[in-house]
């Protein structure tokens, strides 16, 4: 009741100063509000997820050799690509070299009821063709890793903007005191791994308290959340209130405003002190539950993390983005992709199932694809492979309000461009922020005098055809 | 006279404008035309609708406003209308006018729709000082233009900040560090009149007032030590940060500091530190990927640094510009492509040819130097040299095009020479202009734009000094900015920033020693409400340290801090595995085993793509943009930074031993009299005296009982307890410390 009480003194200190014409930002408030609100105009449209996991095949997995079917593609194989379609497009590590057809390199198949194309490189994933959603027409605008990362996560390419799960959780609050909103887990095991920037899941211009946490694997699973040696937990807790005391104390005298939120975040730290180690340790689950996931505790793998990502979900987490960095093709694409589905294919159909069992998938939205695709021409660094391609690519969405067992738009008859129903990465940004009841145009906030958005000034589209 | 008072501050409460003599257009009406209609009729030719622009008088008056008549002026009628097709701004805008800000769009059309010029295009000038009611109060300048405003608002200025929070706060403002105890007795129980300024002369003369300004510095031209994209491998920069601090120690005039930065190279027979200086222009982000595009990059490149540049010295936004002319300012895309062009000489793409994995990687041109300090050493004592990028012209400067939209690809754009905007004084120069024609015309007062440069620092060095700027967007002075709340004030001292030779510790000075600096932070409720951001200076400000303030002082009163000056960047702890996502290569952190473990922040390590936590937990950025202003925020992380990161645990260890060894044969209560003195510069009161006796009582205990434990803790980090200090007690004492360094006291500059 205490916090019933407190929370909505907060609440309306934050309608005083919003109507008392301030013209505060959200942003000015962020340091004098408590750590789990958020921007309290949302839901503005009626949600259907209400948290996400986003699983990020970090390198670009091949469109061609997962969804994606072209039998054109192995006509072709091994001729010089027509011009036409590369002509004045971007090119990455393929610059100034001849361009060939590079044909399948695994078969397809159809699968469900719904006869989803999957590739045999996917086989737990045809046991879910009817679960997701695939999107076949994805576009991105940035050639190199990092800059598209950057671009899928935050909407542009210049540093500094505030990843997807920031503004998720600033538009919709946090639903745990415990932990924070946004959980960042990334995986070991695939090719020579991408590097990835903290960047990515930065809160940018948005308080801090709404960027990412990352845990991890080895050492403390978050930064510092371990006491010091020598400490116990009831010391700690001491600790924790003889400074509250104090600072309630001392603010008889000096009325700092940031009290509150001090105390809180103290608080806060104290409970992710204590329920992160309760995270992480899954000596409660099942055995039959680890082997469906294939997840042996403590290791790191894509498969633990798909494990922790329910388990984050089942306590509240508004944004997982967990990543798998693999998927950097240039070169020995099958042997690569033999090694980086085998570590993710069967967990991330454990994750979907398991969320599905336990009544969680229709709040949850699955997303799965890397920042860009693969060419569908050959590049050969220790055998065939394929070079970065933005024009058009593959992703697939699951859960939360999304229609499975459809995909949706189309390439070109080589894979080149998407062609048929073309969705941009604002576009997939706005059905996301659409299936958790937001309007992405109302998602803004003032930085250097514009009104920024996640998907930016570009009109984007919610794609309201692959709901359910 | 009371009614009236009351029902003001009611209004102003309730968001009701009060009605002044006459609207000021740029504070009152421009911010609501900017962020309601400019987007589709201001500035930007290509988005304007219906042939209307509303930026400027004549514009408006064509059809959509009539002087003196609200009702008949198009702009009202289509605000007041409820038909959608009608009704302005269009309801697919999402933006919506507040009934407050309609009834001052009628009252400003009534009285002649009065436009003025931007605030931030007029050249400052000086204004005669404002007569005050309360002649004793302003102690100089500055405080006559605060005070003559809060008269005017019925306010009061706040008391006198205690001897204490003055020193404290002067301490970290000017050198980041707390002020030792002595200092403060004597300053608290001494007699001279001049012991303030003496103070202020002093601290300003010490090397620490480099570092600290130096921490600024560097995130507004964001300096770090990798290259910031996909491998963030490590470059070469750290003697330009310390050609930085040496900058602000040996007070080198703005302008020349402007100079040797944008241009040091192509000062005639430029010193080896002007050639340390034109790293600056080497600072962006740079990507050393494998498949990278050279020309994707050069426009990558390039637009970066007219962001920088213009963000740092301009106070403007002219990377909006990059794609189509911007929105609410009169800058076009021809203007932020000719701008790029000054910096088309350097010569900054032989990585794109030679891309390097290597660690730290290669990103020519380099020189092997010495800094300036280092040079005057003795050769016996110099250090190696330390190889920093430099700037060196290219005797054929890149061919720059307007790349409609932003788009590299396109080779259809007009080619464009170096050039100021248009709309701004030009530079006069035979031929092509450079680099240093650009830097000598950011602070040519009579020829360039000095005027408006000097009010960009100058509202900086408020916001240093008083927790926010004048203006309070420091890197926007365009439309959507923030017209300053005190713009003579902001106008005086840029021009005496200028006048004065561009003397930025004069500036300083004169900032400290204001009545308006001195006053207390503590608000009334009432004024709280009234004015919550203090624009209205009506007191100091209250604030948490910046993050490399929070790790000095730490260290500081844990008697750990290395003072020693300039020198590579160091490395603290770090978590172990915190660079596992680097890649090409890969990276291995190990932290300095030994007195380089503890050097100010300021020296530490920045990997653009993994801040060390701690930083970031403090809300240093990242360094990848300009970062005017840190945000400031309070978070779970930045609490178990400070609960259990080893340098805190370690720099409390420290506090504890020393508390110990200056106070054999005490009671307990001394000791902690000793220890709070050390940490807050004050007495605790007997409430706080025995809240931290409870708990002293209570580890002590804790520790007698499991001394294993006790032993743990006293023993983490590198230096080690002296073996004749008994380890219960230095456990528990540690504890004790712990508290003091977690408390907002400990934490705030107030």
């Amino acid at each position: 009741m205490n916090r019933q009480h407190h929370f909505a003194n907060r609440m309306n200190r934050r309608a005083f100063l919003h109507h008392a014409g301030f013209g505060l930002g959200a942003a000015a408030l962020g340091s004098m509000l408590p750590a789990v609100q958020g921007a309290s105009s949302f839901p503005n449209v009626q949600p259907r997820a209400k948290r996400v996991i986003f699983l990020c095949m970090a390198g670009g997995p091949s469109h061609l050799e997962t969804f994606d079917y072209k039998p054109k593609l192995d006509q072709l194989h091994g001729q010089p690509m027509p011009g036409s379609f590369t002509e004045g497009q971007p090119i990455a590590q393929l610059q100034g070299q001849a361009l060939k057809v590079q044909g399948h390199l695994t078969r397809f198949g159809r699968y469900g009821q719904s006869g989803q194309l999957i590739s045999d490189y996917l086989p737990w994933h045809q046991k879910m063709a009817d679960d997701i959603c695939v999107i076949k027409s994805m576009v991105t605008e940035q050639i190199n890793h990092d800059p598209a990362h950057t671009f899928m996560n935050t909407g542009t390419a210049i540093s500094g903007r505030p990843s997807m799960g920031a503004w998720i959780n600033y538009g919709l609050g946090s639903e745990t005191e415990n932990l924070p909103g946004f959980v960042v887990l990334s995986s070991v095991g695939g090719r020579n791994p991408q590097p990835i920037a903290s960047r990515q899941w930065s809160s940018g211009f948005l308080p801090s308290r709404f960027q990412g946490v990352e845990f991890n694997s080895s050492g403390d699973p978050v930064h510092y959340v371990s006491n010091p040696a020598g400490v116990n937990s009831a010391q700690q807790h001491q600790l924790v209130e003889t400074i509250n005391r104090l600072n309630k104390h001392r603010n008889q005298t000096v009325r700092n405003p940031e009290l509150d939120t001090r105390i809180a975040a103290y608080e806060m730290a104290f409970r992710m002190q204590v329920s992160v180690p309760d995270l992480i340790d899954v000596s409660d689950e099942p055995q039959h539950v680890l082997d469906m996931y294939g997840a042996k505790p403590g290791d790191g793998s894509y498969a633990s993390n798909c494990l922790l990502a329910r388990r984050l979900a089942e306590r509240g987490v508004r944004f997982i983005h967990l990543y798998h960095r693999g998927w950097d093709h240039h070169g020995g694409l099958e042997k690569y992709m033999d090694i980086c589905c085998g570590l993710t294919d069967k967990a991330t159909w454990a994750l979907l199932t398991d969320l599905k069992m336990r009544g969680m998938l229709d709040d949850t939205l699955i997303v799965w694809g890397g920042e860009f695709g693969r060419t569908p021409m050959f590049q050969g660094k220790g055998g065939a492979g394929r070079d970065h391609h933005i024009k058009g690519f593959s992703m697939w969405m699951a859960g939360g309000g999304i229609k499975g067992g459809m995909s949706y738009g189309a390439t070109d008859e080589l894979g080149y461009h998407a062609v048929d129903h073309v969705m941009h990465v604002r576009d997939m940004h706005a059905t996301m922020l659409h299936l958790l009841g937001i309007d992405h145009m109302q998602l803004s906030t003032q930085f250097q005098g514009l009104d920024v958005r996640l998907t930016g000034v570009e009109k984007a589209r919610v794609v309201t055809e692959i709901m359910a | 006279m009371q009614i009236r008072d009351s029902l003001v501050s009611l209004l102003v409460v309730l968001g009701v404008p009060v009605a002044e003599a006459e609207i000021d257009f740029n504070r009152q009406i421009r911010p609501i035309l900017s962020q309601n209609c400019f987007f589709c009729h201001g500035f930007d030719r290509h988005e304007r609708k219906a042939g209307l622009r509303l930026d400027t008088a004549e514009g408006a008056y064509k059809e959509a406003i009539v002087p003196g008549k609200p009702s008949e002026s198009e702009v009202v009628v289509r605000i007041l209308s409820n038909d959608p097709d009608d009704i302005m701004p269009p309801p697919d805008s999402h933006k919506r006018l507040k009934p407050e800000e309609i009834a001052l769009l009628e009252q400003w059309i009534a009285e002649g729709a009065r436009y003025a010029e931007a605030w931030s295009y007029v050249p400052p000038r000086k204004h005669t000082l404002p007569k005050v009611k309360d002649g004793k109060w302003p102690l100089n300048y500055i405080d006559h233009f605060v005070l003559a405003r809060l008269e005017r608002e019925q306010l009061m200025p706040a008391e006198d900040a205690d001897n204490v929070t003055l020193l404290r706060r002067l301490f970290f403002d000017l050198t980041g560090l707390p002020p030792p105890v002595q200092v403060v007795e004597a300053f608290s129980s001494g007699n001279d009149p001049n012991a303030y300024e003496k103070i202020v002369d002093a601290l300003l003369a010490s090397d620490q007032y480099g570092e600290r300004m130096a921490m600024y510095w560097l995130d507004l031209v964001r300096f770090a030590d990798t290259v910031g994209y996909h491998g963030d491998q490590t470059h070469n920069a750290s003697p330009y940060r310390d050609y930085v601090m040496d900058a602000f120690n040996d007070n080198m005039p703005f302008d020349q500091f402007t100079r040797e930065q944008v241009a040091g190279d192509l000062l005639p027979n430029a010193t080896i530190d002007q050639k340390i200086a034109s790293c600056y222009n080497r600072l962006l982000q740079t990507s050393h990927e494998g498949g990278v595009q050279a020309k994707e990059y050069i426009a990558i490149y390039q637009a970066d640094r007219v962001r920088n540049l213009s963000a740092v010295w301009m106070g403007a936004t002219i990377g909006c510009a990059q794609c189509h002319d911007h929105k609410y300012d009169p800058y076009t895309i021809k203007d932020h492509y000719a701008l790029a062009a000054f910096f088309a000489d350097v010569d900054d793409t032989q990585h794109l040819k030679k891309g390097t994995n290597a660690n730290p990687t290669w990103r020519g041109p380099e020189l092997d130097v010495n800094t300036r300090r280092e040079r005057a050493l003795p050769e016996a004592e110099r250090p190696k040299p330390r190889r920093v990028m430099i700037t060196r012209a290219l005797e054929k400067p890149r061919t720059v095009r307007v790349l409609a939209r932003g788009n590299w690809q396109d080779d259809s754009g007009e080619i464009v020479t170096p050039a100021v905007p248009e709309f701004l004084p030009q530079i006069k120069s035979e031929g092509r202009a450079s680099r240093l024609d650009l830097a000598n015309w950011l602070c040519d007062v009579e020829n360039g734009i000095g005027g408006f440069t000097a009010r960009v620092m100058a509202n900086r060095f408020w916001y240093l000094l008083l927790g926010k700027g004048i203006s309070g967007v420091l890197d926007d002075f365009g439309g959507q900015g923030e017209p300053p709340e005190h713009p003579e004030l902001l106008d005086y001292l840029a021009v005496r920033f200028y006048e004065n030779n561009w003397n930025m510790k004069s500036l300083v000075k004169d900032i400290v020693m204001s009545h308006t600096y001195r006053q207390s932070s503590a608000a009334s409720r009432d004024l709280m409400q009234r004015d919550p951001y203090n624009r209205l200076l009506a007191r100091q400000s209250r604030y948490r340290l910046p993050a490399e303030m929070i790790r000095d002082n730490a260290l500081q009163i844990g008697g750990l801090l290395n003072l020693s000056y300039g020198g590579s960047s160091v490395r603290p702890y770090q978590p172990a595995g915190y660079y596992r996502h680097l890649n090409f290569p890969t990276r291995k952190y190990s932290h300095h085993t030994d007195s380089q473990q503890w050097r100010r922040g300021v020296y530490m390590h920045w990997q653009r793509m993994f801040l060390h936590p701690m930083l970031k937990a403090m809300d240093a950025p990242t360094r990848e943009e300009c970062t005017a202003e840190r945000s400031r925020s309070n978070t779970p992380s930045a609490a178990l930074v400070l609960l259990n990161d080893p340098t805190f645990v370690e720099a409390a260890r420290g506090f504890a031993e020393n508390c110990l060894r200056a106070n054999v044969n005490k009671t307990i209560d001394e000791r902690i009299i000793w220890m709070f003195k050390t940490a807050l510069s004050r007495q605790p009161d007997p409430e706080e005296l025995k809240v931290l006796l409870d708990y002293i009582e209570k580890e002590l205990k804790n520790y007698t009982l499991n001394q294993a434990a006790a032993e743990k803790l006293i023993t983490s980090g590198l230096s080690s307890p002296a073996e004749n200090i008994d380890m219960v007690e230095l456990a528990a004492w540690s504890s004790l410390a712990r508290v003091l360094m977690n408390v907002n006291e400990f934490n705030f500059r107030n």
